[in-house]
């Protein structure tokens, strides 16, 4: 072989260094492979929401290393279309993949160990593996199937409970997860998620009737009288409810952060920067009064996740430092010091951050539900605040409502 | 040396091959086959002969006289899992239908009953042939069920497998309409585990 490679001038091919630093130049290839998401998120953001799809429909150049994301993009995309059926079957193949991420694969961290973390398969922060649910839940719930939502309520609920710290704060998701819960009758679930909300909340007054209402139906006298004293006033009320889902704003993307210690060590990471978007002040035309809001910030629970992994992070960074450095001084004692310095440099550039994400989500999630009267309504919503720069008003779709029902509608700004 | 090269080369070349081809088979419907800890469709007959054996051998469905007419209305699932309940109640339908025991209305065809009732008197078809309306029979009973899940894992530990266990129950319920009392209530329940590596290559 090196005979063949040197008569043909390929003799660098075969040195060891050479073929580390080839292997460099292709890892940090892939990195740039997350490319069709980012223009995708990039059309999204630019009201071509169907472009954005085609693009994302299509796929990763190669492998599957971001299939994942590629579901989660999609489902979103096709959330904010209205193809709510479409969005829930792409969000159940994630689902179900990210199930199947619970199992390590010793391959991709060998191989990352020594690499970059863009070797792996993107397998979610722990905010986006609840948000896949948070999703259906939605979807499932527009379509009025709400069997479905209170099984996708149940998932969520799991995640939740896995991970309550970093996951505390998303009151919308946690609030969701309630009304799945009680849409189907289910009235102790819905109370004990209402509980827990009524402790983790600032104040007990968005959650403060339904809690009442669950106590009173449950028998749980000493809870009713307990949450009694902080229903908002006036208590609005009606047969059956509006309920709006509304999305607005954009989560912020996750950038690389770096240390760099002389000559050629480097440690990198992924951070969220400091993002917060204001809660939206809702209005119904005729007025109609709302329960309190339940809101979201989802770049702060994104960073309280990525947080939350921050131990696990530094330690797989520190075993990538030591053995990349491993790698360099061998090729140095094998090749001498310019193959040592040609790895050095490849090995440093393939230090990049995995600063993969879920681009397509809102900045803030804001549940908005609206008792009402059973009949026809034609409403339009007024909306301020939340980073708008003008308050737009839409005209919701006219809707029938009977005693008990809750007519459901998703938008987003 | 090249000979035993090419001969070992050759017996992985052909393992891996046959490890890559698809195969089928055909499954026995009343043949066990679980892949994991989760619901499958061997349960669902092994739930449905449990719950229609209970109905016909308890008090009321087995001194009743005549055939009581019974009407299956949907099972909640409420497990977290996307199951189709609705094959249950179809399975119990069609069990309780071919034991001859009860008569069963077909609540699912009522929108197409009463469509074809409809285009009947709607001046296309001839008078004598018509069906009579307001002949259906009501129902006696009324039987309703929830399928439920509890979902228990093991909690992480260093090791290199994962435990988790799974637990399945349909409570059924048979309601007198007229009375609305429960009349008759059973439940069945399915508990598997199942341990899945942590870590595959």
């Amino acid at each position: 072989m090196s005979t063949v490679a040197s008569k043909a001038g390929l003799a660098p091919l075969g040195r060891s260094g050479f073929r580390i630093f080839l292997l460099c130049v292709l890892l940090i290839g892939l990195c740039g492979c997350a490319g069709r998401l980012n223009k995708a998120a990039e059309q999204f953001y630019a009201d071509q929401p169907e472009a954005a799809l085609s693009l994302l429909e299509r796929g990763d150049w190669f492998g599957k290393r971001n299939q994942l994301l590629f579901q989660m993009e999609r489902g979103a995309v096709l959330h904010q279309l209205g193809r709510y059926r479409e969005s829930s079957e792409v969000l159940l193949q994630a689902a179900a993949q990210i199930e199947e991420f619970e199992r390590l694969s010793l391959s991709e961290q060998l191989g990352s160990l020594v690499t970059s973390e863009w070797l792996l398969r993107y397998k979610g922060e722990y905010s986006e593996r609840l948000w896949v649910h948070t999703y259906q839940m939605m979807n499932f719930l527009l379509l009025g199937e709400y069997e479905s939502a209170y099984v996708e309520a149940r998932q969520a609920l799991e995640i939740y409970l896995r991970y309550p710290q970093a996951l505390k704060s998303d009151y919308f998701t946690r609030g969701l997860m309630a009304l799945s819960f009680a849409n189907v009758g289910e009235d102790n679930d819905a109370n004990l998620v209402y509980l827990r909300l009524a402790e983790d909340l600032p104040s007990m007054t968005p959650v403060a009737a339904d809690l009442v209402q669950l106590g009173n139906r449950l028998g749980l006298i000493d809870e009713v009288k307990r949450f009694e004293a902080s229903l908002p006033q006036p208590l609005p009320e009606g047969d059956g409810e509006l309920v709006l889902f509304i999305a607005t704003g954009r989560i912020p993307k996750k950038r690389p952060g770096n240390v760099v210690v002389p000559p050629s060590i480097r440690f990198s990471f992924p951070y969220y920067p400091d993002s917060r978007i204001a809660a939206v002040q809702t209005r119904l035309l005729p007025a109609h009064p709302q329960l309190p809001q339940l809101s979201t910030d989802l770049a702060a629970i994104a960073a309280q996740s990525l947080e939350q992994r921050k131990v696990a992070i530094i330690a797989k960074e520190t075993a990538r430092v030591a053995a990349k450095e491993a790698i360099s001084q061998n090729v140095g004692n094998e090749h001498g010091r310019a193959a040592e310095a040609v790895v050095r440099v490849s090995l440093f550039l393939l230090e990049e951050p995995d600063t993969r994400c879920w681009q397509t989500l809102p900045g803030r999630l804001t549940l908005v539900r609206v008792p009402l009267p059973a009949g026809q309504h034609s409403l339009r919503l007024r909306l301020s605040g939340g980073g708008l720069f003008s308050a737009p008003e839409i005209a919701l779709p006219t809707f029938q409502l009977r005693p008990g029902q809750r007519f459901f509608y998703s938008l987003r700004l | 040396m090249k000979k035993r090269l090419l001969f070992w080369g050759g017996l992985f070349l052909l393992l891996f091959l046959a490890g890559c081809s698809v195969t089928t088979r055909e499954v026995a419907p009343d043949e066990k086959v679980i892949y994991d800890e989760g619901y499958h469709f061997s349960d669902k007959k092994a739930i449905v002969d449990d719950m229609v054996h209970s109905l016909l051998s308890n008090h009321p469905l087995v001194r009743a006289t005549g055939r009581p007419v019974l009407i299956v209305y949907g099972i909640a699932n409420r497990t977290s899992e996307h199951i189709s309940t609705s094959g249950i109640s179809d399975d119990i339908r069609q069990t309780l239908v071919q034991s001859g025991r009860v008569r069963m209305i077909n609540e699912t065809q009522r929108k197409n009953i009463e469509a074809e009732t409809s285009y009947q008197y709607g001046g296309n078809v001839a008078a004598e042939t018509r069906i009579q309306k307001a002949k259906q029979v009501g129902a006696s009973y009324m039987l309703t069920g929830t399928l439920r899940s509890i979902r228990k894992k093991e909690e992480p530990q260093f090791r290199l497998t994962k435990h988790t266990l799974q637990y399945y129950s349909l409570n059924m319920e048979l309601t007198d309409i007229e009375s609305g009392l429960i009349e008759w209530a059973d439940s069945t329940e399915v508990i598997r585990e199942a341990s899945k590596p942590f870590i595959g290559w």
